[in-house]
């Protein structure tokens, strides 16, 4: 049914706060819930995570009272949506076991977002993405046997593979060779735009979390893997944030960043299988369309912008959807990952000269020896193999199959 | 009706590069823009290419239009302001069918018109987001000259319109460019002349007047001051 946040009664801001037991929320069981359920809460703590940076950055840039006044009020309520949502995270979860939620939540929510886009360019974006953040789960996974002793499957509930994908020694690019170029905001697919968005958002989130929970750690190779794979996520938020058309004012994107956190707690309502955290999506769906409402008065007041002239006329029938998606990863598997960028172009490793930057930059970062190799090599000395969960038979690619049997 | 934001459901179409992706059934190529006015003789790409940029000059003058009578503190401002709002959501009608009658397409958005809508969103950005550091007296002087420019762009583009009209073969298309033309081009000239006076008005009227001295005066009584402006 057709959904237009524009006709929506909303709650109005001014009634969202809510109090400090409200926030601190009764937190899901880490082994009982349901995989999806746990990526679907960190994908919306990244969503709220946005939220809030791109308000602080918006309010850096002006002195109009009125319009910091009424991102304040929003973007304290975007915080409180945030704990609400990332308190969900039980204390028992390590930090390990959070981030192989995160790179599932990166596997399986590009691999969905590259199925469902309509523009090939972006498709292609996530599609060589994909790889990499496939990759990282698994290096992750043998990092969690290696040090903790148990099976990500336990984790990801054989829901998405594990096995290599592009491998992270290899995903280390120059920096002018993670730009990419835009959509043009006119010509968008309003589906696009929001895959985009989301997609940010989402990378940007793990991006953050790396560089914060890197050092949670005595064990060096896990320290030196962290640190290595949050620099690949600072590529994929330079690839990522690339696509977004700058053309847009500030008052848009507000707009923009608004109707997308409606798009996705619409979203997760559609799928949620735990009806307390079905009722929190639902609570902060009706939230999102009170601040739509403010962002759009303030886009019309001083830009003479109606919202309607820039929004579609109703959502995306298409929610987004976390679900396996292991034949579509082992078809980009099998066809790109020998692709790379030269600027701004995707291009096959072998066409790319010698002495082409991407050569120079891995010869200075990996010159010490590389942890996302390291922990496989400790990982296969320990156990006498690595960790993989292939539920789909042979790793497509010959080369990256496993010398042993895999485990699962 | 017009569009003055063109999207996917009102049909746009952009030219792909390197750095701006178009979905393929959204491109826009020179070739494409070539079949119009095969007849003519000119670089036809070209000129689909600034019509669009002027459209959108057009539709982002609209757009400022309504939000500086929106939010000016004066009646008679405020009324200019609406005027010739209305008058440009007319120049905006007047250059859509302009180009949809040389085969055209509208909701094209070329290069130069996301040159052009860049520039015309950052100075209707400057009219509030330093709008918290500025006294409502020259609150209303920055809108005004937000006027003055964007009305100083249109002239020089219906000016250059005029030229190119001169330009094409004797036949409909000429027609209807110096239709277009004849009936915009005097309003153009009369909303440049009267922002242009308006701000020395304004100016000579404050610096004149120690009563209109910013400083140290409440923010209601300068409101009030402002309201009477040209009474």
């Amino acid at each position: 049914m057709a959904f237009d946040p524009l006709q929506q009664k909303g709650m109005a801001v001014e009634d969202q706060l809510r109090n400090w037991s409200e926030l601190n929320v009764e937190p899901y069981a880490k082994r009982d819930v349901d995989p999806f359920t746990r990526v679907r809460v960190i994908l919306m703590n990244g969503i709220e995570v946005e939220s809030i940076l791109f308000s602080h950055q918006f309010q850096r840039m002006t002195d109009n009272i009125e319009i910091k006044q009424k991102l304040a009020l929003s973007r304290r309520v975007e915080q409180q949506q945030q704990k609400v949502v990332n308190w969900l995270n039980p204390g028992d979860q390590t930090p390990l076991e959070t981030t192989i939620g995160y790179e599932q939540v990166a596997v399986d929510l590009t691999a969905w977002l590259a199925r469902n886009e309509p523009d090939p360019m972006l498709k292609q974006a996530l599609d060589f993405a994909l790889l990499e953040d496939f990759d990282h789960l698994y290096r992750y996974a043998n990092l969690y046997e290696l040090i903790g002793g148990r099976h990500a499957a336990e984790l990801t509930g054989h829901l998405t593979e594990v096995t290599p994908g592009r491998p992270t020694f290899l995903e280390h690019r120059h920096p002018y060779d993670d730009v990419r170029g835009h959509y043009e905001t006119h010509t968008v697919d309003p589906l696009s735009r929001l895959h985009v968005m989301t997609i940010v958002a989402a990378e940007q989130q793990t991006m953050n979390f790396y560089m914060n929970h890197g050092t949670d750690w005595m064990e060096p190779v896990a320290r030196g893997l962290y640190a290595e794979i949050a620099q690949i996520e600072e590529q994929h938020v330079t690839h990522y944030g690339s696509l977004l058309d700058p053309l847009d004012s500030w008052l848009k994107q507000l707009v923009f960043h608004e109707y997308n956190e409606i798009y996705l707690y619409w979203s997760m309502l559609q799928q949620e299988s735990d009806p307390r955290i079905k009722q929190i999506w639902e609570l902060h769906l009706d939230m999102e369309i009170g601040q739509l409402q403010v962002a759009g008065d303030l886009l019309r007041k001083y830009e003479g912008v109606e919202p309607a002239e820039i929004l579609p006329r109703e959502l995306p029938d298409t929610p987004v959807t976390f679900e396996p998606n292991k034949d579509y990863v082992r078809t980009v598997l099998a066809e790109q990952t020998d692709l790379r960028t030269d600027g701004v172009r995707y291009v096959p490793v072998q066409d790319l000269a010698a002495d082409h930057r991407y050569f120079a930059y891995q010869q200075t970062v990996n010159a010490g020896g590389v942890p996302s190799e390291q922990v496989i090599k400790e990982n296969r000395t320990k156990h006498g193999r690595e960790y993989r969960d292939e539920t789909e038979g042979p790793h497509p690619i010959v080369e990256l199959r496993d010398p042993e049997h895999g485990v699962g | 009706m017009t569009t003055l934001f063109p999207t996917r459901s009102n049909g746009a179409t952009a030219k792909p590069s390197d750095v701006v992706y178009v979905e393929p059934q959204r491109q826009v190529t020179d070739d494409t823009l070539a079949a119009m006015l095969p007849e003519a003789g000119l670089n036809t790409p070209f000129i689909a290419d600034f019509l669009s940029a002027v459209l959108t000059h057009e539709r982002c003058g609209r757009h400022l239009y309504r939000a500086v009578a929106g939010r000016t503190n004066n009646p008679i401002l405020k009324r200019k302001y609406e005027q010739f709002g209305k008058e440009t959501e007319r120049h905006v009608e007047i250059l859509e069918k302009l180009i949809a009658d040389m085969g055209g397409n509208p909701s094209y958005v070329s290069p130069a018109a996301r040159g052009v809508e860049g520039m015309d969103t950052h100075l209707l950005e400057s009219t509030f987001l330093l709008g918290g550091s500025l006294d409502v007296m020259t609150q209303e002087m920055v809108m005004l000259d937000a006027v003055f420019v964007a009305e100083s762009v249109d002239d020089a583009n219906w000016t250059t319109l005029a030229k190119l009209a001169d330009n094409l073969p004797p036949g409909n298309v000429k027609t209807q460019f110096l239709g277009a033309v004849q009936e915009v081009t005097a309003q153009e000239v009369e909303h440049l002349s009267w922002a242009r006076d308006t701000k020395a008005m304004l100016v000579l009227l404050q610096a004149q007047s120690r009563a209109m001295t910013a400083i140290g005066a409440k923010a209601e009584e300068l409101v009030e001051k402002v309201r009477g402006w040209l009474a």
